[in-house]
């Protein structure tokens, strides 16, 4: 009974957990340019996604390695490098992203400029961080994530045809701008395969001493939570393609998004998405801190831990203190937090290959999954990521440069 | 305790190398990927002074078993591996909240 009840837990705070700044603002502009044709890519980066977190919690269960200490163990630190150092970078650009998204939602609410809201918001964040422990973070912000189900409401309420909405998980080629069509895949899987999810994910795994035993949970977890979580991001873009799709608008503001939600909520409008944007990105920026703080733990061998006592874990404490301190300094020096976003989740897809590739190894030696290596489904899927990702690698700065 | 970031193996003549001792500390770990970086990590761990025994060393004939995990015959007390981390906490226990 409490096993079921922490699944169901577990699924629902994956819905929290989904949505964040990329997930929205990339949901919305192709909702509002291309109405519900890219409806299949956020369903094929949730199943590449889903896929590689139930692995990457596989290994965690049955070996108690988090993929970061797999990774240095069986490749060696040279090669961790490169996607070490990326994911930090990666880590650091997206959690300044996510702090400019809260700081904005929090400046629809009470009109005062988002600059002011940055440092406030990080110093809660470090509270958070500093005074909580995992089930306060992870169940906290999983649980304050249910109010971003208004996207999925406001897909709802606007009654929209089945028929075309379906005809949208088809891959299609647009009749017009095919650049900027390209340029939105791309930008909608690198923001759903986030490495941090990942990491962060098998990390969780292992600071709730999964075992083997706990595989269903975390085959149901993984792909149960994945797949609600992207109902969101889904019902964003089907919102954005019914409201802003006659008009042909480009959105580039959130304050713009905001307004999709209006014929649906009316005069608290502005207020839920907001909220939702806002809660999003908080919880997003919590656990992309943390995460920060796990990679570089499990990579360099340090004791890490949010349940550890701060002073047992002083190093991976001082870690996520400082990339969250990096990232508020960011932030505050001024920027457009869309770009941010954009050039994150490009980084992101640019080593998606070098990602992808460990689990190839990882999951077909006893060492790491026992007797539970990937069979020849697993192991297509992981194979077809990394060609796709090789590809969408080398496509990517030229899109960004052209379709963004 | 940590992870091995480096080994000293010595060359011995019509004989296998040998192993004989194991390095823990991020100055063997930058000099695995450039000698230039394992001197900036060092420069950084002298200003803070804490470049004494560091990286350390640990003789191979204090490894007692070999497996997915290394044991050591020490403590990590007898070593300087934790230097950073005591700074660290240090500091950190100063901190209102601190637990």
């Amino acid at each position: 009974m409490k096993k079921l009840f922490n699944l169901a837990l577990g699924v629902i705070t994956s819905i929290g957990g989904f949505v964040e700044v990329g997930s929205i603002s990339t949901s919305v502009q192709a909702g509002a340019e291309f109405g519900f044709s890219l409806l299949w890519a956020i369903a094929a980066a949730t199943l590449f996604l889903a896929a590689l977190a139930e692995m990457a919690g596989r290994v965690a269960a049955v070996s108690k390695r988090s993929i970061a200490a797999a990774v240095r163990e069986r490749f060696g630190f040279n090669f961790q490098v490169i996607p070490l150092g990326a994911e930090v970078v990666i880590d650091t650009l997206l959690l300044t992203a996510e702090l400019g998204g809260a700081a904005i939602a929090v400046k629809m609410l009470t009109g005062i400029g988002f600059q002011w809201w940055i440092l406030p918001l990080g110093i809660v964040a470090w509270l958070v961080l500093w005074l909580g422990n995992f089930t306060v973070i992870e169940d906290g912000v999983g649980l304050l994530g249910i109010v971003t189900l208004s996207f999925v409401v406001a897909a709802w309420r606007l009654h929209s045809d089945v028929g075309p909405i379906a005809r949208g998980f088809v891959p299609s080629v647009p009749h017009h701008d095919l650049t900027r069509y390209a340029f939105l895949v791309v930008s909608i899987v690198g923001a759903t395969v986030s490495p941090y999810l990942l990491n962060f994910y098998a990390s969780g795994a292992i600071e709730e001493k999964w075992t083997e035993q706990d595989l269903w949970i975390n085959r149901l977890t993984a792909w149960c939570g994945m797949g609600f979580g992207s109902t969101v991001a889904m019902g964003c873009l089907v919102t954005a393609a019914i409201v802003f799709g006659p008009q042909h608008v480009k959105v580039d503001t959130y304050e713009q998004a905001a307004q999709m939600f209006v014929p649906v909520y009316g005069r608290w409008a502005i207020v839920l998405f907001a909220l939702s944007l806002g809660i999003g990105c908080f919880g997003a920026a919590v656990e992309i801190a943390l995460n920060a703080g796990y990679v570089l733990g499990q990579a360099f061998g340090w004791t890490w831990g949010i349940d550890k006592a701060r002073r047992d874990a002083s190093r991976f404490v001082a870690a996520f203190s400082l990339v969250l301190l990096l990232a508020v300094a960011i932030a505050t020096t001024g920027f457009d937090p869309l770009r941010v976003t954009l050039i994150s989740v490009a980084l992101t897809v640019v080593v998606m290959p070098l990602v992808v590739l460990p689990f190839l190894v990882l999951m077909n030696e006893e060492e790491y999954v026992g007797k539970h290596t990937s069979g020849p489904l697993g192991n297509g899927l992981l194979a077809a990521l990394t060609v796709l990702g090789a590809l969408m690698a080398i496509v990517v700065i030229p899109l960004e440069i052209f379709g963004g | 305790m940590g992870r091995v970031d480096g080994i000293v193996i010595e060359p011995r003549p019509n004989q296998p190398v040998h192993v004989t001792a194991l390095l823990i500390g991020p100055s063997a770990l930058g000099d695995r990927l450039h000698p230039a970086l394992g001197r900036v990590v060092r420069r950084i761990e002298k200003r803070f002074g804490l470049d004494r025994d560091r990286p350390a060393r640990v003789a191979f004939a204090d490894v007692d078993e070999i497996g997915a995990k290394i044991r050591l015959r020490l403590t990590i007390s007898e070593t300087a591996v934790a230097a950073v981390e005591q700074r660290l906490r240090s500091w950190l226990v100063r901190l209102p909240g601190s637990r």
